[in-house]
């Protein structure tokens, strides 16, 4: 492993980014903001936790899945991959670089809604752990998911319909802004495939918002393991 | 020392891009010309260990690109054709980002790429993100990368293509400060004989010819090209256009009838062997 190059791909990518192209940071807060907009409205409040629950998940997912155009561009247009490949820097060092630039992407996001949760009331000192948890097992599951469906992108005019199609499904269709009481199990266990679902509900058991759904825990871990592992050996590297 | 038997890459739509291609590179900076779709960047990206071969044998400094491609990579650097740098970034970020990559220290990595681009005239630019750069200032930063990196071997895939003639003196004067042995491609009959100590002609993935381009040119001493638009018999027909060798003595005669005379490139060997190329 090469922690120094993954860190200052972070760095660079990640921060440096997001400090220089203010765009970014509204172009990820949009998605999440509308719907917590929705969310009040149409629950007339009622609901709002949950979408403020809701919209870390869907802030940190979002902006992961949706980097599937990032480094789908960055092998297929810039030739990133390719100068890399040609280099030490082995796969999981510029995966691991990649997903740490996607969370901070997330950052600016991730300190608003905690102002929002703070004035919500719905945060308890556990209740932050747990989401940082969460979080964690979510953007390396979600960006393992990133780099399998990126690197099957094989001409530049579809990565970013891929990206945002993906993005979309997977965030916005599991339970992420309403309560999972909502739907029937069964659609649980069927949008569980998407690591968003698991995430989802035990945030919102974890904050007390709906029942604690236990069998959930093992999901997310065992998802994040086999999307990590699948994305290390479904990732093209050297090119057959 | 680049070494090929019988490399051959087919890809998985049925297309070869490389058939049997051997050759042997040793020299300081060596071209390698040909078309567009002749097999260089396959050539390379099978060298750099970016591509694995169909069949055949590829050795970069003795090391086999497929059992020892970790070893080769610690000793290469591969700018890929047409790489484009993240345009949000610095020159100075991206040269430092590549070479800690290469396993340099954050300090030893700001040192080297800020000796580096400042060697090759970018002291003022490389402060400033990438998509303000002219692209010859883009292309300067990924040989800034292989300056800097000091590794035994580079290798440029058609380092100017699309490059105003400014911008590519300057990237040929970058090139030329490259301390490593160099394994450039190209489709520019006057990079290859600006650059290079070897010239290796390839097309539709077969070496052609191997030699300093004064070698490859021997056959053509004493004679100039004559081009007439139209028809004529022993003529090689490119389009419209015939061309014709003929003695240099011979010229005023062909000037008088109005046919336009060139004096021989490297262009020449292609278009003998009925290889059309850009020039």
């Amino acid at each position: 492993m090469n922690l120094k190059f993954t860190f200052l791909l972070a760095w660079y990518y990640g921060l440096r980014t997001v400090g220089r192209g203010p765009s970014y940071i509204i172009a990820s807060l949009s998605s999440p903001l509308t719907l917590l907009f929705i969310v009040f409205i149409i629950s007339r409040g009622t609901l709002v936790k949950y979408a403020i629950v809701g919209g870390f998940i869907g802030l940190v997912a979002s902006v992961a899945l949706s980097s599937a155009g990032d480094a789908a561009f960055m092998r297929l247009q810039l030739r990133m991959q390719d100068l890399y490949v040609a280099s030490r820097v082995n796969p999981s060092d510029y995966m691991l670089g990649l997903t740490l630039s996607y969370l901070m992407f997330s950052l600016p996001g991730i300190v608003l809604y905690s102002i929002l949760g703070y004035f919500e009331n719905v945060f308890t000192l556990p209740d932050v752990l747990a989401l940082a948890g969460i979080l964690a097992l979510l953007v390396v599951s979600t960006s393992s998911i990133s780099f399998i469906v990126s690197s099957s992108i094989k001409h530049v005019r579809n990565v970013w319909g891929i990206a945002g199609i993906m993005s979309v499904v997977m965030t916005v269709l599991p339970p992420t802004f309403y309560p999972y009481t909502f739907i029937p199990k069964i659609a649980i266990y069927a949008l569980s495939v998407s690591p968003v679902t698991p995430a989802a509900v035990l945030t919102q058991g974890a904050f007390g918002l709906s029942p604690l759904m236990t069998m959930e825990i093992p999901v997310i871990l065992v998802e994040t393991v086999v999307y990590f592992s699948l994305a290390r050996y479904l990732t093209r590297w050297r090119e057959k | 020392m680049i070494e090929t038997e019988k490399l051959t890459k087919r890809y998985s739509d049925g297309n070869y891009a490389l058939r049997e291609l051997d050759i042997s590179a040793s020299e300081k900076v060596t071209a390698i010309i040909g078309r567009n779709g002749a097999g260089k960047t396959t050539l390379i990206r099978i060298l750099s260990t970016q591509l694995l071969p169909t069949s055949g044998t590829a050795r970069v400094n003795g090391m086999d690109v497929v059992t020892e491609a970790g070893s080769i990579r610690k000793s290469i650097v591969s700018i890929p054709q047409e790489a484009a740098p993240i345009g949000i970034l610095t020159a100075f970020e991206q040269v430092k980002l590549y070479l800690v990559g290469r396993g340099m220290s954050f300090k030893d990595s700001a040192q080297s790429a800020s000796m580096a681009l400042d060697e090759l005239d970018l002291r003022e630019a490389k402060h400033y993100p990438t998509d303000t750069l002219s692209g010859g200032m883009k292309r300067k930063m990924f040989v800034a990368m292989a300056l800097a990196a000091n590794a035994e071997v580079v290798f440029l895939d058609e380092p100017t293509t699309g490059l105003d003639p400014i911008s590519r003196l300057e990237v040929w004067s970058a090139i030329r400060r490259i301390h490593s042995t160099v394994i450039l491609t190209t489709h520019y009959m006057e990079e290859a004989e600006q650059l290079s100590n070897e010239v290796i002609l390839v097309d539709h993935g077969r070496s052609l010819e191997q030699g300093t381009a004064a070698d490859l040119l021997s056959r053509f001493r004493g004679k100039i090209r004559v081009e007439i638009n139209g028809q004529c018999q022993d003529c090689i027909h490119i389009g419209s256009l015939s061309i014709k060798y003929v003695d240099r003595e011979m010229a005023d005669r062909y000037i008088d009838m109005g046919f336009a005379i060139r004096p021989i490139t490297l262009e020449d060997i292609f278009i003998s062997r009925g290889v059309t190329i850009e020039s």
